[in-house]
């Protein structure tokens, strides 16, 4: 058999009222306050006034044009959204409903930010029901948060992790010179963007009888010279890489004048002529390199560039080593 | 011993990562970042700082403090309960105190609430294989805590992390590991001294 709800009435003191809806309030038939939620009361400080009206509590933002409680009740259904009028920016949801007999309405409240509400007017944990979830949606707040900021840790971390390795798989290891690939790349994106540029093709001289009656420690040695003579000669915005064993790509930016090309590749032989010591012994190399603008090709190219540097140098080598050629 | 090699995204534990991370928290804090790559060295780890987003083979945390005890001298159980306590009172992570904070207003409150935990932990981290946790009680103020875990370390941490709180909350207890997988806690005065300040609202940084 089931119960008869229809006709069931609750009678309920306003302690109790109190303590299972702290965000409620109670209006006579007029729209006036009889008694307010003890939350609800923070939230409007002095305006919580008994005999205050609806009206003058709240403005209402929707149901769009209610004013008066009874307009809300009327439009809404149930369901509204309001803002306190006394400057606390909380927006509050909530419903309500005519009580049968006298005509008395009960509305009952809730914060639409908790985050921002718990934070401005400073509740705690007794300002809200044991049954209200409020608790839960601030831990997992906190808990997201926390999350979020592992997370955003956790990628930084691999983002320097990521560039770390990419400078490392575009460096050459002995020299801390750029290698092959950091040229491709360079080159490629210098030729997309028509950007004008030299190219240099270099190559040790005397560089394998080093190796062969001095050692590769020697050698190496030469080649961690060489790399720092290339970085001192040349700008931040250039590149100079080791290619191969002892060959090297320049590529300086910006520069298109033959005279300025062809001194920035003498200075650079003439220190690489400079005796370098390794333990006590001379080591002596020289250098021969292959000069091209990017200019000089209609349409500039990373593949025809290179190797139009290449056969300027084996013009350089083949004039005598030492010497820097351009290919016009 | 097997040779690790962390982290495994896929397949690998995500309470691994979480305490492993904790384990190195407080072994730097604690002891200093040479003694943590001593650690690292002893276990195979050639990485030496562990993410606690990502996830790492299930078991790795146990070894990992079983080498933290030879390299530190200190009983593995032991490391654990201070990595449980410093997860709460070390102030760069008040974030994890405030967590358990929410877990209710009185010691009490928040040691029932510890059966809520590994729900609460996979509304943030929904995927993660968090231990299961029960609390009797079984007489006036007495509790005993469970956890079962795949990690030995579990236990260990929830104990260094209860009697935390219970400093948290004021409260005086008595909290003894038993030789199973059963803690018991006895509380002896909930309002032994003030309990720290807890607001509702998170901290603005």
């Amino acid at each position: 058999m089931r119960a008869d709800v229809t006709g069931f009435r609750l009678k309920i003191d306003s302690m109790t009222l109190a303590r299972f809806m702290p965000m409620h309030l109670l209006l006579d038939a007029d729209g006036c306050a009889l008694s307010y939620g003890p939350t609800l009361a923070l939230v409007l400080q002095d305006d919580a006034k008994l005999g205050a009206r609806f009206e003058d509590l709240f403005e209402v933002r929707s149901p769009g044009g209610a004013v008066t409680v009874h307009d809300v009740l009327a439009r809404a259904g149930n369901r509204f959204r309001l803002w306190p009028r006394n400057g606390i920016r909380s927006g509050l949801r909530g419903h309500g409903q005519s009580l049968s007999g006298d005509g008395r309405i009960l509305l009952n409240l809730t914060f639409i930010d908790l985050i921002a509400a718990v934070r401005g007017i400073a509740l705690t944990d007794a300002d809200f029901a044991t049954s209200d979830l409020a608790r839960e949606v601030l831990f997992l707040a906190e808990a997201n948060a926390a999350v979020t900021q592992e997370l955003r840790g956790l990628s930084l971390r691999l983002e320097g992790a990521r560039m770390a390795a990419e400078e490392e798989a575009m460096t050459d290891p002995l020299t801390g010179l750029r290698n092959r690939r950091a040229v491709d790349l360079v080159l490629d994106r210098l030729c997309e963007g028509r950007a004008n540029f030299g190219l240099m093709h270099m190559d040790l001289d005397f560089f394998k009888a080093v190796n062969d009656t001095l050692g590769h420690a020697a050698g190496d040695f030469v080649l961690e010279s060489v790399g720092r003579i290339l970085r001192d000669q040349l700008r931040a915005e250039d590149c100079a890489a080791r290619t191969g064993g002892d060959e090297f790509v320049l590529i300086v930016a910006g520069r298109t004048d033959p005279g300025t090309l062809q001194g920035i590749a003498e200075r650079i032989i003439a220190r690489i002529r400079e005796p370098m010591t390794f333990e006590g012994q001379e080591c002596r190399v020289s250098a021969s390199v292959g000069i091209v603008r990017s200019v000089d090709f209609a349409t500039a190219e990373a593949t025809a560039l290179i190797a139009a540097a290449d056969r300027a140098l084996y013009a350089a080598k083949h004039a005598g080593r030492g010497r820097a050629v351009m290919l016009g | 011993m097997r040779a690790s090699l962390a982290p495994e995204p896929s397949t690998g534990s995500g309470m691994d990562a979480l305490l492993l991370r904790s384990l190195q928290s407080y072994v730097l804090d604690t002891f200093g970042v040479a003694s943590w790559h001593e650690v690292c060295r002893e276990a195979g780890q050639t990485a030496m700082t562990f993410e606690p987003m990502l996830r790492y083979e299930a078991g790795l945390a146990d070894r990992v403090a079983d080498s933290a005890a030879r390299v530190l001298g200190r009983p593995v159980d032991a490391i654990w309960e201070d990595v449980g306590t410093h997860l709460v009172t070390h102030p760069d992570r008040e974030g994890m105190r405030r967590l358990l904070r929410f877990g209710g207003q009185h010691f009490t409150d928040f040691l029932h609430s510890l059966e809520e935990l590994p729900g609460r932990a996979r509304l943030a981290l929904p995927d993660l294989d968090t231990p299961e946790v029960s609390l009797d009680e079984v007489g006036p103020d007495r509790f005993e805590l469970r956890c079962r875990s795949h990690l030995r370390a579990t236990q260990r941490v929830l104990a260094g992390l209860v009697t935390a709180m219970a400093d948290d909350y004021g409260a005086l207890c008595l909290i003894e590991v038993g030789s199973g997988d059963c803690t018991t806690i006895s509380v002896l005065d909930s309002r032994h001294a003030r309990a720290r300040a807890f607001d509702l609202a998170m901290p603005e940084h």
